[in-house]
């Protein structure tokens, strides 16, 4: 599998670094019990596209948010998270 | 109390062993040079001060700093880019040195002296595309990696920032490569393992050139 960072170009899986699912939103302050143990632990086990998180610290050092299709690891879309090389990406 | 004594040295030079190494029934291939004293400057932008950054290395250096992975060099600077927003940078004889840099940059960045904490080794020769080829994944081939281009990337699952320079006066290309100090032994001894089949030429620089 080859990632093709948006600041460094094509490079080789073992740069990359996984985070894991990019869906999950931090719970406001005050949130319930609940909602903040399906924020930490609860994730959902997905077959198909997927939103994740990657970090290239083999490279450049920034973090990626990446659709990667868990099935056949095509990867549709690499964009920078958010941070200051978006801001760089997007100018 | 005992007595320390803390004396400062290259991070290569209990292995570096100056002279032929490897294959001697050729003419060396690859020469691995390290380059013993620089300054190196990590410079990142702040938060939303990339432009301003922009501007303060222009007014600096007389060179625009790269923002994309370039090396762009001035007559007595090298701007290594190292990631969005940052570059590192590279000179001799202190005129650069952090403290200078730090009021340069003041409002725009955040400043990190690497001087000693990075290992300068140069490689060239003809046959050092080959000898590069074995440990990285990246293209090097002239049309994809043509002087001045640089990389943040991975070797022997260490990481480093590798750009190429000028060619030699005989038009062989010249790799450079920056290294953490801690790391730089361990990738010296791979070096020499993917070296020694072309016949090594080892040496070093008390400056840089």
């Amino acid at each position: 599998m080859r990632i093709v960072c948006p600041f460094c170009g094509e490079r080789e899986l073992g740069e990359f670094t996984y985070l894991g699912d990019a869906k999950p939103v931090r719970p406001a302050a005050g949130a319930s019990e609940d909602e903040v143990f399906d924020y930490v632990y609860l994730r959902d086990n997905i077959a198909g596209a997927m939103s994740e998180y990657w970090y290239h610290g083999g490279g450049c050092r920034a973090w990626l948010k990446i659709t990667r299709n868990t099935l056949t690891h095509e990867i549709s879309s690499v964009e920078p998270a958010a941070g200051v090389g978006a801001r760089q990406v997007a100018r | 109390m005992a007595e320390i004594s803390w004396i400062s040295r290259g991070p290569l030079e209990h292995v570096l062993v100056v002279g032929a190494y490897g294959a001697r029934d050729v003419a060396p291939g690859i020469s691995l040079t390290e380059v013993r004293n620089f300054d190196l400057i990590q410079v990142m932008a702040r938060r939303g001060k990339g432009a301003e950054l922009a501007n303060a290395a222009k007014a600096r250096f007389g060179v625009a700093a790269p923002d994309a992975p370039k090396a762009v060099s001035a007559s007595d600077v090298t701007l290594i880019w190292s990631g969005p927003d940052q570059f590192l940078v590279l000179s001799k004889g202190g005129k650069h040195a952090i403290d200078i840099l730090s009021q340069a940059f003041s409002q725009s960045a955040s400043l990190s002296d690497q001087s000693h904490a990075r290992a300068l080794i140069s490689v060239t020769g003809a046959k050092a595309r080959a000898m590069l080829a074995k440990l990285s994944s990246l293209d090097l081939h002239p049309a994809s990696f043509p002087i001045g281009a640089a990389a943040a990337t991975s070797i022997d699952h260490t990481g480093v920032n590798l750009w190429r320079g000028n060619d030699r006066p005989d038009g062989q290309p010249v790799f450079n490569l920056l290294v953490f100090a801690s790391f730089a032994v361990s990738l010296w001894h791979t070096m020499l393992d993917a070296a020694a089949e072309y016949g090594v030429d080892i040496g070093f620089l008390e400056e840089l050139a």
